[in-house]
């Protein structure tokens, strides 16, 4: 819904400004204003709902709502001037007709919420440190196999200061309150809030920069990422937010003289209104900024076919869509089980059923809402593969799969045959944005840069549907006592002091400090940290072990403190032609299957030969014997196949034989009794 | 009545009872569709089915014809060729799948075809051996 302000109380305030100051005009101002106060509150229910996109020519406002003015080039004794101002605030400014508050519950801001089902696990953060060889998978859903930050030690202020790079704002980035007594929180009061940046996902022109705002939030200028991001000017100080809240202590005064953002003038018109162009469905190569997949490494990029609903016309959005609660489908079977109907989309209904119904009371509109709500959430299970492509939505292709048993819908996911890249005895290294800063420029990443990711990996899902998965495996080290390991994170760990240096002469070819730890390294590096009793014994969690000393000998071992983490993956999406099983049933069914019999090696930062190395069907908790003999069976297939035919050739042979004799039969005693 | 008829249909019965007690025994009283050994186990019986099916229909349908035999047994030669025309069916709707003719919908149409023709052929080779087995010396 678009609904736009006439004209903003903010506006009306500082009309207000410049009236006289007698009491009789401003009694009148007084009731002018009530009016216009009226006015303007109709005004921002207006809406276009019109499929045209609406000019978004508007005025910005500051976090405080104020509208944003930059100085004139010359002073009024014709002296040039700085273009300075407050940096603009999305929530003030698009909130002003945009409900900011429902949109806030939206899937990508409300992680941290704890009142949302958190559905089936996805992609996790990946706290990751090449230095100590550390990578831990995090995420604020609780995901079974990831820590909670608060496990880490890893406060919200801490997460947006390593992740803003590719975390969209609201959330945790904007507390409801800012605890000014907290020494880490507290820095917001100078680094400003990390607000939803609407433009990030909607700006529809491909100049949003997203490498001058992560400059901005790795100085923590949260506050002014928005604008320099926009490309509405740059950060006017020398001295980052960052910088300036290190000098800040709880208890002292927050300074006033904030950096300001210089606008560039040509972005505002004579009304001071600035052009934003955006769009409703959001452009692919904005979800692409976090949300890019990379299996074609380093040069071998242009091999890639990408998504085939992309190459098709598609949008991401055409099947992730979302309401103003802006909670996009994630588009798996049964995601409608795993979604509530949100209190801000209940409010909005109950106003547009009263708009309809005046006789309706509040807590029947809000029953009635929230009954249409929910059985609205029916439409998100036909925006899966199959929700879509059995009911033709989209003009998506009817499923067919010549020559293939229904069983095999009952046992796979779609995207076990049709997503992906195609298994390999090895598997193939993934890149993804979250994990290794796609998007942002950085020296080549490689295969053994951390985190390393791979998939596909059958596995079978909480639907027991087998489906492709990404796989990472945690490292780090920790503290083991009483049976729970607890990580230790990288500046702790650092302080041994023994972890490897690289060779500087090294860190240019290899700038991510990829070289595994040998057995060796591990041992010395376990007996530098400090015994303590208290924490308990010191371990290395990497590539699926644990690795400890006992009698001053390294040992490793299973510990479910090192089973990998595992989400499914749906992209790239390959056209029929090249799914699994177009080339027959070996492409599954044969005794060198990799989605049966693929070997894994656990991958982390130390030597593949001290790692983990399990069949996929063991992952699965299949039975090989089982899986082996099916496959042997697909030998024998085609001898089945003709004794079968031949056999049916036979019988037919016999049934028509005598079928016809029976018919000559009836047509002889029918002669017999009529006469000639 | 030949040996080699006699051993034609032995080898049918078997398979049948084999076939239904994995096929229908699943549908039945486990979860289909079938899977793992027992499906392995119904395919590798199957061809016996379809030898045994062939050498009754070569053997036994001549002798349908025959006169001669006790009019308590003519619903047991009427069974034969509701048993031979299912059994027919059965083979076909068992392996078409497995070749690249049919889509989604007609391949969960053999299946069914696959499942309800097994289930009225072995209810016909039921019948006709109980006529059988009381059938006067």
């Amino acid at each position: 819904m678009l609904r736009k302000t006439k004209s903003s109380p903010d506006a009306t305030s500082q009309a207000l400004g410049g009236t006289p100051t007698s009491h009789l005009f401003s009694s009148l101002a007084a009731i002018l204003a009530l009016l216009v106060l009226s006015f303007t509150a109709n005004a921002n229910d207006l809406t276009t709902e019109s499929r045209i996109p609406f000019l978004h020519n508007i005025q910005l406002h500051d976090a405080q709502g104020k509208v944003i003015t930059p100085p004139a080039a010359l002073t009024e004794d014709g002296k040039p001037q700085d273009s300075r101002a407050t940096p603009y605030s999305p929530a003030q400014t698009c909130g002003k007709c945009h409900d900011y508050a429902t949109i806030s519950q939206g899937w990508h801001f409300n992680a941290a919420q704890g009142n949302v089902k958190p559905g089936r696990p996805g992609e996790p953060w990946i706290f990751t440190d090449p230095a100590t060889h550390t990578q831990i998978p995090f995420s604020y859903r609780g995901w079974p196999g990831t820590f909670k930050p608060s496990d880490l030690g890893i406060s919200d202020y801490d997460f947006i200061t390593n992740f803003a790079r590719h975390f969209p704002g609201g959330g945790v980035g904007e507390p409801a309150k800012i605890d000014a007594a907290d020494p880490r929180m507290g820095r917001m009061q100078i680094t400003g809030a990390l607000e939803i940046d609407c433009l990030l996902c909607h700006q529809s022109t491909g100049r949003y920069d997203i490498d001058s705002r992560f400059t901005a939030v790795k100085g923590q200028d949260f506050r002014w990422a928005p604008s320099v991001g926009a490309g509405l000017g740059t950060f006017a100080s020398f001295r980052s937010a960052g910088a300036m809240a290190d000098q800040w202590k709880p208890g002292r005064t927050v300074t006033t003289n904030l950096p300001a953002i210089r606008y560039n003038r040509a972005r505002f018109d004579a009304d001071n209104n600035v052009t934003f162009q955006v769009a409703r469905r959001a452009p692919a190569n904005n979800c692409y900024y976090c949300h890019t997949t990379e299996t074609s490494l380093g040069d071998a990029r242009w091999h890639s076919d990408t998504d085939v609903h992309l190459r098709a016309g598609m949008l991401c959005v055409d099947c992730h869509r979302n309401g103003l609660d802006h909670m996009v489908v994630r588009g798996y079977d049964g995601e409608s089980k795993d979604r509530s109907v949100t209190d801000p989309m209940v409010d909005l209904r109950v106003k547009m059923l009263r708009r309809d119904n005046a006789a309706l009371t509040d807590d029947d509109a809000k029953k009635l809402a929230r009954t249409q709500l929910q059985s609205e959430l029916s439409q998100i299970d036909t925006l899966s593969c199959r929700g879509c492509h059995m009911s033709g939505r989209l003009g998506s292709p009817a499923l067919i799969h010549k020559g293939m048993p229904p069983i095999h819908f009952e046992k796979l996911s779609c995207t076990a045959c049709h997503s992906g890249p195609l298994p390999t005895p090895d598997q193939t290294i993934v890149h993804t944005s979250l994990a290794h800063k796609l998007g942002l420029p950085a020296p080549a990443r490689g295969k053994e840069t951390a985190p390393i990711i791979i998939e596909p990996i059958f596995l079978r899902g909480e639907n027991q549907l087998i489906s492709p998965y990404k796989m990472v495996w945690p490292s780090y080290w920790a503290h083991l006592k009483d049976g729970k390991v607890t990580p230790i994170l990288p500046a702790e760990a650092a302080k041994t002091g023994t972890m490897p240096k690289q060779p500087s002469d090294d860190i240019q070819r290899d700038p991510y400090n990829t070289k595994p730890l040998a057995a060796a390294q591990i041992q010395s590096i376990l007996q530098s940290f400090p015994e303590n009793s208290t924490n308990g014994q010191t371990v290395y969690i990497a590539a699926g072990k644990l690795f400890r000393l006992e009698k001053n000998q390294l040992i490793s071992e299973e510990n479910p403190a090192a089973k990998p983490y595992a989400w499914a993956l749906a992209h790239d999406v390959r056209p029929a032609s090249q799914a699994l099983g177009a080339r027959g049933c070996a492409d599954c069914h044969s005794a060198d299957s990799q989605v049966y019999f693929a070997n894994v090696v656990a991958r982390g930062p130390i030597d593949a030969t001290n790692a983990l190395s399990k069949g996929i069907w063991e992952m699965r908790g299949d039975d090989k014997k089982v899986g082996s003999l099916f496959a042997y069976t697909f030998v024998f297939r085609p001898m089945l196949k003709v004794i079968v035919f031949g056999a049916s050739l036979i019988v037919l042979a016999v049934l028509i034989h005598y079928g016809l004799r029976g018919v000559g039969a009836i047509t002889a005693v029918q002669s017999r009794k009529t006469p000639p | 009545m030949s040996l080699y008829a006699k051993l034609f249909y032995a080898a049918m019965a078997i398979a049948v009872a084999f076939l239904a007690f994995t096929g229908i025994g699943t549908f039945a009283f486990g979860k289909p569709p079938m899977t793992h050994w027992v499906l392995m186990a119904h395919v590798a019986v199957a061809p016996l089915f379809a030898i045994g099916l062939t050498g009754v229909a070569l053997t036994w349908s001549g002798g349908t014809r025959s006169s001669t035999e006790p009019d308590k047994i003519i619903p047991a030669k009427w069974c034969l060729w509701l048993i031979l025309l299912c059994g027919l069916i059965v083979m076909l709707s068992g392996v078409v799948p497995m070749t690249p003719v049919f889509g989604t919908r007609g391949e969960h149409f053999l299946y069914l075809t696959h499942r309800y023709s097994a289930i009225v052929l072995t209810i016909a080779v039921a019948i006709q051996l109980v006529f059988f087995l009381r059938r006067p010396k």
